[in-house]
Formats: structure tokens, sequence, C-alpha cells
């Protein structure tokens, strides 16, 4: 009885703890006199200004008398075009337009810019995830390789890439390899995300191989098989069985350390982010906001990995 | 006897990089049919032999011939010699992602590329002669020692090998799981299996064994008969080990 008066008394504490901790923001903000304006969010996500219609060529432009069709027929040319769907016409009968003038907006919701920022962010920590897997793969089995130039070389990747900061990093390959070979900002941010990452996988890798017994290796050798056909049939699957956890871990450390990359000219999450605040001025809304949004995706697939490991977990 | 032997070891040493001398020596030969038992006491050595047949251990002298193959030469393909030779191994080390049928069935599939439902048939029938076909699809985890243990040599068996190599097989098994494994390994020495035995079991040794051999500091003491061998002891040494053991 006294044990559930003393947990109930605590999650009092828990709760309190909690109250002063939105009163303590609260009564920041006040002190600073922020004006809380959370009305502007939604539209970054969602945004409903339509879609703007661009003059695919030189043009005469005539719309017909109802106000429903604008037809362009080309200036100096044969090409014709005529659209049906806008809501808002900003030419008009007889005007002559150039190649990407604005023709008309065409009404209806497309993805605001932190939804388009939530999108290359995903994109960008999935193609990584791709390459840092078969990297530290390829590291992990080297680190335990008896072939010293194998051993050596992964040894030296881990010990360089975790021995240096991930945004320098990605200055390097942005700046530097990114130049030399003419890599695109989405490539190069991959490139830097996967080998930062590949390192810490093989690491992990690595601990899974030598966590399973010796045993193991000497029975699947006993029969005959190979070092690669003992280690994939026998090993690796018991291993990355075994690192499935800091697997997960290093997954979602993934998904956040692909915020550095919005330090090159790629729109992702928290480039976004710095993009709305350049023009409203409203730094406090927006980062709660991608925060949430950072949260979502980690706690999403932190939850698919739990669900993954008790499958499993049958034996 | 040299003409038949399928295990010849000649002048057999190893030595660790630390120094240690494990086998100081060592001369063995196995004829096709014969089933011999090494014992000693621990740290003897007799581990250390068995794991040279197959090349688990590498040699500092000597060598090592089984089934006409070289063993310990530069060129031996290593993987295709030990599908002649299973081995048992004291923690069976079966592969715990596995049913037992799979743990049977897996080195036959990708080692001598057999198609799976011959590797599986095959595999059935070996669980059944080791008295577990109720367990085919039962992970190791769920099964007892005794009953691992004989997985174990049903898979090694699957790659119907020419010898079969037990290192201490029934150590690792509470008392009333002996019985059974003991009782798989008798019903092979009766097929005919070559096997080389390593085992604290005397009683298995004067029942199965054509001949047992007592190593000790890295060297055979002797050998002989099990009848001889047990009843008029050669040496002190061995006098006072089996007064230990048998006590």
């Amino acid at each position: 009885m006294t044990r559930q008066r003393s947990r109930g008394l605590w999650y009092g504490v828990y709760a309190l703890v909690l109250l002063g901790l939105v009163a303590g923001i609260w009564g920041m903000a006040a002190r600073v006199h922020y004006d809380w304006n959370w009305k502007d969010v939604p539209k970054y996500l969602i945004s409903t200004s339509g879609t703007e219609l661009l003059a695919p060529f030189d043009a005469y432009v005539s719309i017909s008398p109802d106000g429903k069709t604008l037809s362009l027929q080309e200036y100096g040319g044969e090409r014709s075009a005529s659209y049906t769907e806008f809501a808002e016409a900003y030419a008009e009968s007889g005007d002559l337009v150039f190649r990407d003038d604005l023709l008309a907006y065409q009404a209806g919701l497309k993805p605001g810019i932190l939804l388009i920022g939530l999108w290359m962010t995903l994109k960008l920590s999935a193609v990584s995830l791709v390459f840092a897997l078969v990297l530290g793969l390829v590291a992990g089995l080297g680190r335990v390789a008896d072939n010293p130039a194998a051993r050596q070389l992964s040894s030296n990747y881990v010990e360089l890439i975790r021995g240096t900061p991930l945004l320098v990093q990605i200055f390097i390959v942005y700046f530097f390899i990114g130049t030399v070979l003419q890599l695109s900002a989405f490539t190069a941010g991959v490139v830097a995300l996967a080998v930062f990452t590949g390192a810490y996988i093989a690491e992990i890798v690595r601990s899974g191989i030598e966590s399973v017994p010796r045993g193991q290796m000497e029975a699947s050798r006993s029969l005959g098989m190979n070092y690669a056909q003992a280690m994939r049939y026998v090993i690796l699957p018991q291993a990355l069985k075994k690192t499935l956890p800091s697997l997960a871990g290093q997954f979602i450390n993934l998904i956040k350390d692909s915020s550095l990359v919005s330090v090159m000219a790629l729109t992702d999450l928290t480039k976004a982010g710095r993009e709305i605040i350049s023009s409203n001025f409203r730094p406090f809304e927006v980062w709660f906001t991608i925060a949430l949004m950072y949260l979502a995706l980690t706690g999403s697939l932190s939850y698919l990995v739990r669900r993954l490991e008790k499958r499993l977990a049958h034996d | 006897m040299t003409e038949a032997a399928l295990i010849r070891a000649t002048g057999v040493e190893k030595c660790y990089p630390n120094g240690t001398q494990a086998l100081n020596g060592v001369d063995l030969s196995v004829a096709r049919g014969e089933v011999v038992c090494i014992i000693g006491p621990s740290g003897s050595g007799k581990s250390t032999l068995l794991r040279t047949l197959n090349a688990m251990e590498t040699i500092t002298a000597g060598e090592v011939v089984v089934d006409g193959i070289l063993v310990h030469a530069r060129g031996t393909d290593l993987n295709r010699m030990r599908t002649h030779v299973g081995m048992v191994f004291q923690q069976f080390n079966l592969f715990p992602h596995m049913t037992a049928l799979e743990n049977v069935a897996l080195a036959p599939m990708r080692v001598l590329r057999r198609p799976p439902a011959e590797a599986r048939a095959r595999a059935e029938e070996l669980l059944v002669k080791v008295g577990l076909a109720d367990k085919a699809q039962v992970h190791p985890g769920q099964l007892s020692g005794g009953q691992q243990q004989r997985v174990a040599i049903a898979r090694a068996l699957a790659m119907q090998p020419a010898i079969m190599l037990f290192d201490e097989p029934t150590s690792a098994l509470d008392p009333e799981m002996v019985g059974e494994v003991l009782e798989v390994m008798k019903d092979l020495a009766r097929d005919g299996m070559t096997m080389c035995v390593v085992t604290h079991e005397m009683g298995f040794a004067r029942a199965v064994a054509n001949r047992v051999i007592f190593m000790d500091a890295g060297q055979i003491q002797h050998q002989a008969a099990p009848a001889a061998f047990f009843d008029a002891p050669a040496n002190d040494r061995l006098k006072a080990f089996l007064g230990q053991v048998l006590k």
C-alpha cells in the first residue's frame, strides 16, 4: 500500500517537473516579449497558394469570352497550347508573353517547403543508409580479417572518420571532392553521410561478429565451408541479429546528422526551416515544428525496429 | 597397417607462439574402420592432436596424411579435405539461428551443392538415425544438451565423411544425457565408421574402442587394446591416471 502511494507521489513529481519546464519556457517567452504566432506554420507544411502557370514559349495570348480557356499561339512559330484548369489569369487577351512569364495561378494544395524538406531529409537518409550499410559491412569484415592490408585499411578508415567532426567532413566532401569530381549537392551529401555512418556501422558489425562464439566458425569450417560461406550463412546472420538495436540507433543518428548537410545548397528539413525564418523572422515556432518533425521520423523508425526485434526474437 | 591406414601422423609437433609445446613428436596411425579412443589428463595435448588431423590447428613439424591427403601441405585444399573428416565438438556448436534440419542440411547444400530437396530428405534420414525425427523443425535452444549433440553428429555425418573426430563429445553434458550420445556413437562404430574419440568415458572406451591411447605432456605414452590397457596398465603414470578417473 505504501509502495503504491509512493509511486503515485513520484508520478506527481514528474508532472510537476514537466509543468515547471512548460512554465519556464512560457516565462522566457514572456520576458523577451515574443509574439507567438502559430497560425503561419501550417502553410509551410501544406501550401494553398497554388501553382504558377508559366508560358512554355514566346506567344500571343487569347482568352475565351467566358474566361475559362487560355490559348497561346507561338510568336514567329507554329506551336500552340491551351489551358483550362486555372483560378485566376494574370495575362490578358492580345498580350505578347515571353517564355517563363506568369500566365495564371492554378488553384489547389501542394506540399509546403517543410514537407519538401522532410522528403529531402528522408531521401538523403535512406540513400545514405544503403551505402553506409554496404561500406560498414565491408569495413567491419575487414576489421576482423586475417589479411593485414584489409585490416589496416579498415582500421585507418574507422579511425580517420571517427576522429574528425562530421561538419568538417561535409565541407571537405562538398568543397574539395565535390569540386574535383563535379558532384551535385545531393551526391556530395550522400557521400559524406554514408562515409561517416559507415565507419560507425563497421564498428558495430565488428563487435557483432566478435560476439558470435568462436565455435561457430570452427564448426562451419570443419564441415568444409570456406571463410566466406561461414560468414554468410552462419556468422553474419547471428551477428546482425545481435547488433540490430545498435544499428537502429545508428540509423536514427544518421537522420539527425543529415541536418548538417543543410550547410550545402540542399533544401533538407533544417535548411527549409532556415529559409522560412529568413523570410518571416519567426524562429521559435519554426524550430519547434522542425524538432517535432524530426522526432516523428525517428520515433516511428525506432517503433518499427522494436517490432522487427520482437519478430526476430522467436528463439 | 600402413597400407590400410586412413590417418597417419608422423613426428607431429605443435608449439604455440607463447612457447607452450602442446605436441611433442606424436606418431599415430588409424586403420579404416578402427575406433581409437584417446585419453589423458587435461593439457596433455589430446584435443590438440585431434584438431591437427583436420587442420583446425596448424603444426610446427611433422606430417599428417588423412585419406591420402597431406593435410598440412601448402597446396592442400583444406575445405575439400574437411568434407572427408567429420568433427563433433564438446560444446556442440550448433547454429542457433537454424532448425535442427537446417543445421544438418546446410553444408551439403552449400558445400556439396546438393539440391535443397535432396539435402533435406537426407537430413531427415540422419535425424531419424540419431533418434530425433520429431525435432527436425526445432531450434537448438529448445533442445537438451544430449539432443543437441546428436544433431551435431547428424550434421557431421551429412557430409558422408570417411572419418569422424569426436572432441570430448560428452564432457559438457548432464550425466543423464551421456548415455544417449554414446549409444549413437556405438551405432556408428558398429556400422564400421573410422573414429577418433577424445573422451573421459572409460566405459565407452573399454566397450567400443579397438585401441586406447594414453597421452601426457604432448606425447603418446602408451597404446593398447582396451582389455590390456585397462586391466594391466603399462606404467605408473597411466596407473595413477586411471586410479584418478575410475575411482
